[in-house]
């Protein structure tokens, strides 16, 4: 069919010839790296903030720069918190699983007499690591981590995956990659020979040498038998220890391998942290304890917590989003260049501090119109109050975790709960006086009123928790003062409360043994605040909770200057992140109208108009139809509609004046049907490029079949 | 709430799929014959084609430029690590190789035509390594590359030179790849998919792409999606004409399909020789004259070959055989009897014109 490619030469774009050149080739170079300043941190150091002294010119270009440097402090360190996190949940797994390969390698040299050791059968030591999780892309980052993990500790690795054990390349594959981590070579003829000589080395042989493959149940069955077949023929030479990911259940094996197979194999189980604990671990480290202090508003965390658990379920489409969600806040939020100053303030402890904070302030005053009517107030006092309200709404999101804990809630829910700015100014509302007054009234309150005052608004998650507090045993109870004692640290008015509720719980005898000298010295030094007077221990930590959410959790958005560091637009972190491009390449030829935002063809409704692009005249006729759309009749109604008139105000039509003589008639309607007829080809080629319709087949020469029904 | 729109945009899916389902067994599906349209001449239409007057120019123009003022943000993306993957009905040929000329400009660009077939995607490594290498030759004397420099790229595995892509160094050196219908007929299977996701993971590495068919989203996994392409996704409809990316499809009208194959296989045949080429006539010869059969058993066909002298064993009519089963201008059935039967496949107008040709 590649001959009618002879058209491409009849119809080439306005273009130079090179253009066409470069059209009709695969692949060319369109111009090589110019020497322009790059944003760099060496370009950066030499930056002077001040902007009396930037060159106009220069200014949009230096702020984009600041920008970037910006979002590269703070990304890396989210980046380096989650993997950090991620790192500390499966350490305690990676150090068995060393221990283990020790172990196992210990047993492969030193061959005790006369018990036989697995090498005498020529049996492997396997490990298999269940990971607990479907996705396997979510693991992906752990095995590369284990990985270097053993090679830290002195083993010989090699990470092998799926793909590596495709039918295609058989076995050969395989020892290929293996050869290439190991041997840092590649090989035309790849043997298993060249590995054990390389192991025979010095300085190689005496490390265990490890073999880990990320997802077995993807590999290809036999070509995975085949290897494991051939490692346990060298295992004399060289014995190799294999490490096996498994998402499913301890069968896959015994599923995937003959009995021949699996009896070479010498198993070990293992198994990895679940997705839902891992999720929660990254969102209090990246999102509630603010590492990077950047932050998300509560319709974004709504739509991560969604998109989460609706759409993806992968930790590292959570991952993705949410660098989204930083990059767009960088590029679009004209502010938050300065939380990169902040940052790097704390690094450098003050360092040029007041420079940076003038000169942001300057910056601050050309950058945002509507900022205009804050700029009264010191930019400078600003952040730090900023910082300050953060740290402490952090503090009692994870205190409120804490006791949901053992309610099994999830944090991703709560966060979403804590941001939200209704229920912060509808609980704000409701005690008009100041905060230390309404503080002493509430405390001393008899129960808990919380719940009252949510349970016509949002907040299921907050109330959950405070009944949770209601009904946790003393034990328990003592444990959650404990940690309150800890997370509260920043904020002493809470703090104070939750020592005093320690204290009362030790009185009362719970199962804590009561601490005298650390009471008696704290009624020396404070007048004990009566909570709740009439209420139990648990009571009293309920409505603890009520004053925490009432006056401290303030939500990121009801903190002045929250945009420099609060990412809010949702609309924009969807789009970028779910390109729905069925729907949307439908919408745009069937509304193309409110795209091109031309006068012509806006008010036709459904009925296709002359002036329409003739892609979408074929498409909007093609809604008529079944799923089978006959050619013929397709054609004959679009060249109705094509040689209509088209409207006044609308695109220009050539119409032929009346010809006089009649070779004229016949020589334009000849000319005007050849037009017709290219004109609903190209619209049939558009749609076939779009995937929305699939071409005549020999079965059904005459009608082409409709892809999609509905938007 | 959310489930509840999702449940009712499902049902309307599933709604219109079975509505139109019924249209079609209504028995109003129409029987019209796509050869009842009175088509011109294939050249005529070709040059019309070329000729097609656009529509709209000017909102076409305002909305390309409108897609100026997005270019910093995309390039800051770029630059922060995130893949960019253009969508939206209309060629975006133009606005990404504009947008490359004018914000990419500290980087070197690689443009890559998906919608052309057969590309070779190792080659297309190939020559980004080499050009990064010449960028870091430029940027100081000793790159610092891996002790392989000696051995030519083009020579090198495809794992080598995405090694080499991806390999740490100190200075920020990047290549942009701007991928032109990424999801085109050169590009769409799976291993070259895999392999340009590998391209787009590399660090030395910043990739621009377009897509335009609906269904492009499937061709990759959720791996290839989240930690290496790294998409983020934009929509810009450009409402352009696809006249470089439609070239090489052809035009529905040009009498279906049946001009261009009993083109090509006259093409084919001529390049045979004249035993092979009468062998053949005899074949279209039969399946004209036996229409209504499943073609024509190979014991016939052996025989009458024979007797005309055509061929001398069924060694020598088998490798005929192999030559026209290669070019796909004969196929096997088999039929009821379970005899295995030769078919050419193409229609009767088709098979006529091509004898005709063959004889001339």
């Amino acid at each position: 069919m590649a001959h009618s490619s002879a058209s491409a030469g009849d119809s080439p774009p306005p273009s130079s010839p090179d253009t066409t050149q470069n059209n009709l080739q695969h692949f060319f170079v369109l111009h090589k790296a110019s020497e322009k300043l790059t944003c760099s941190w060496k370009a950066r150091k030499r930056l002077d903030l001040s902007p009396t002294k930037l060159k106009p010119e220069k200014k949009e270009w230096d702020e984009r720069c600041l920008r970037m440097e910006a979002f590269q402090l703070v990304w890396s360190g989210i980046d380096s918190t989650i993997k950090d996190v991620l790192r500390n949940m499966n350490a305690r797994v990676f150090n068995d699983i060393h221990s283990w390969v020790r172990d196992s390698f210990n047993t492969n040299t030193i061959k005790p007499f006369p018990p036989p050791s697995p090498i005498v059968t020529h049996q492997l030591f396997t490990a298999f690591l269940l990971t607990k999780n479907m996705e396997f892309v979510d693991d992906f980052l752990t095995f590369q981590e284990l990985g270097l993990f053993l090679k830290s500790h002195g083993c010989h690795v090699a990470n092998l995956s799926s793909f590596d054990f495709s039918p295609n390349n058989g076995i050969a594959g395989c020892l290929t990659s293996l050869l290439r981590q190991f041997l840092m070579r590649t090989f035309d003829a790849a043997d298993m020979s060249i590995l054990a000589s390389w192991y025979s080395h010095q300085g190689n042989y005496g490390s265990p040498v490890v073999v880990i493959i990320n997802d077995m149940e993807r590999c290809c069955g036999p070509v995975l038998s085949d290897f494991i077949l051939m490692l346990s023929e060298w295992i004399v030479k060289i014995p190799v220890i294999l490490i096996m990911g498994v998402a499913t259940t301890l069968d896959a094996p015994s599923n995937i391998l003959p009995s021949n197979v699996l009896k070479k194999l010498c198993p070990c189980k293992f198994t990895l942290g679940s997705p839902a604990e891992r999720m929660d671990a990254v969102v209090e480290a990246a999102l509630v304890r603010q590492c990077s202090g950047f932050a998300v508003g509560q319709k974004v965390a709504i739509f991560l917590r969604n998109y989460f658990l609706n759409q993806d379920g992968t930790l590292t489409s959570f991952f993705r989003a949410l660098k989204i969600a930083c990059v767009q806040h960088f590029s679009t939020e004209p502010l938050s260049f300065m939380l990169g100053q902040l940052l790097a303030k704390e690094d450098s402890k003050g360092l040029q501090s007041e420079k940076v904070v003038k000169g942001a302030s300057e910056i601050l005053l050309h950058a945002r119109d509507q900022m205009a009517e804050q700029t009264d107030i010191p930019i400078a006092h600003c952040l730090t109050e900023l910082k300050r309200l953060q740290m402490v709404w952090s503090s009692i999101v994870l205190c409120l975790y804490e006791a949901g804990k053992c309610g099994k809630i999830q944090l991703l829910d709560l966060f979403c709960e804590t941001l939200d700015p209704d229920i912060y100014t509808s609980l704000a509302s409701d005690n008009p006086t100041g905060i230390g007054e309404s503080l002493a009234t509430s405390l001393s309150r008899d129960h808990c009123m919380l719940e009252q005052d949510l349970s016509f608004r949002k907040g299921q998650t907050i109330c959950q928790v405070v009944r949770k507090v209601r009904d946790l045993p003393a034990a328990l109870l003592c444990q959650l003062l404990k940690s309150w004692e800890v997370l509260t640290v920043d904020v002493p008015e809470i703090h104070h409360k939750v020592k005093e509720l320690q204290a009362l719980l030790k009185f009362e005898g719970g199962s804590c043994k009561p601490d005298f000298t650390d009471v008696c010295r704290r009624h020396t030094s404070h007048s004990p605040v009566k909570i709740g007077k009439s209420q139990s221990i648990n009571g009293k930590a309920a409505i603890l909770v009520d004053c925490m959410v009432r006056y401290f959790m303030r939500p990121i958005e009801c903190i002045q200057c929250h945009e420099i560091v609060c990412f809010r637009n949702v609309e924009k972190l969807q789009s970028a992140l779910i390109g729905d491009s069925r729907k949307r390449i439908q919408v745009d030829l069937l509304e193309f109208h409110k795209i091109l935002r031309c006068s012509c063809c806006s008010r036709s409704g459904n009925i296709p108009l002359s002036s329409m692009p003739d892609t979408s005249i074929v498409y909007t006729l093609a809604q008529e139809h079944g799923d089978l759309i006959n050619l013929h009749d397709w054609f004959q109604s679009f060249k109705t509609i094509a040689s209509q008139p088209r409207r006044k105000g609308g695109c220009k039509l050539k119409q032929s004046p009346l010809p006089k003589r009649r070779k004229e008639v016949n020589e334009s309607e000849n000319r005007s049907e050849a037009s017709i007829q290219a004109r609903f080809c190209r619209a049939i080629t558009e749609l076939q490029i779009t995937g929305l319709i699939r071409m005549p087949s020999k079965k059904r020469r005459d009608s082409v079949q409709r892809v999609a029904f509905g938007l | 709430m959310e489930m509840n729109d999702g449940d009712n945009e499902e049902f309307g899916l599933s709604r219109n799929y079975f509505l139109a389902k019924e249209l079609r067994g209504s028995g109003k599906r129409s029987h019209s014959k796509l050869s009842d349209i009175d088509v011109v001449d294939e050249q005529e239409l070709i040059a019309a084609v070329s000729k097609i007057e656009p529509k709209h120019e000017k909102e076409v123009k305002e909305l390309m430029n409108s897609y100026k003022s997005s270019y910093p943000e995309w390039a800051f993306e770029l630059r922060c690590g995130l893949g960019l993957l253009m969508y939206g009905f209309g060629s975006k040929k133009a606005l990404l190789e504009d947008f490359a000329s004018t914000s990419l400009t500290e980087y070197s660009v690689v443009v890559v035509n998906g919608y052309l077939p057969g590309i070779n995607i190792k080659q297309v490594v190939a020559a980004l390594a080499e050009l990064l290498w010449d960028q870091l030759k430029s940027k100081r004397k000793n790159p610092g590359s891996s002790s392989k420099v000696q051995q030519p790229f083009s020579s090198r595995s495809v794992d080598d030179l995405l090694a080499f892509l991806d390999e740490e160094r100190k200075n920020e050196c990047f290549l942009c790849v701007v991928i032109h219908n990424i999801d085109g007929p050169g590009l769409r299977d799976s291993e070259t998919q895999q392999v340009l996701a590998r391209v787009a993971s590399c660090s030395h590495i910043r990739m621009v792409a377009s897509i335009d068919h609906v269904n492009a989203p499937l061709l990759w996994d959720k791996k290839m999606v989240h930690t290496q392409f790294n998409w983020c996704w934009h929509h810009v409809p450009t409402f352009a004409p696809y006249k470089i990316e439609g070239m090489l499809i052809p035009l529905i009208l040009a009498h279906g399909n049946t001009t261009q194959s009993a083109k090509s296989a006259t093409i084919v045949l001529q390049s045979l020789t004249s035993n092979a080429q009468s062998v053949f006539k005899v074949l279209a010869e039969y399946q004209l004259s036996h229409s209504n059969e499943e073609g024509m058993p190979v014991d016939n066909l052996y025989a009458s070959c024979r007797e005309r002298f055509l061929v001398s064993s069924q060694l020598t009519l088998n490798s005929h055989l192999t030559e026209f089963k290669d070019h796909e201008l004969v196929k096997t059935k088999r039929n009821s009897d379970g005899q295995d039967c030769l078919h050419i496949p193409l229609t009767n107008e088709a098979l006529e014109k091509l004898i005709a040709e063959l004889s001339q």
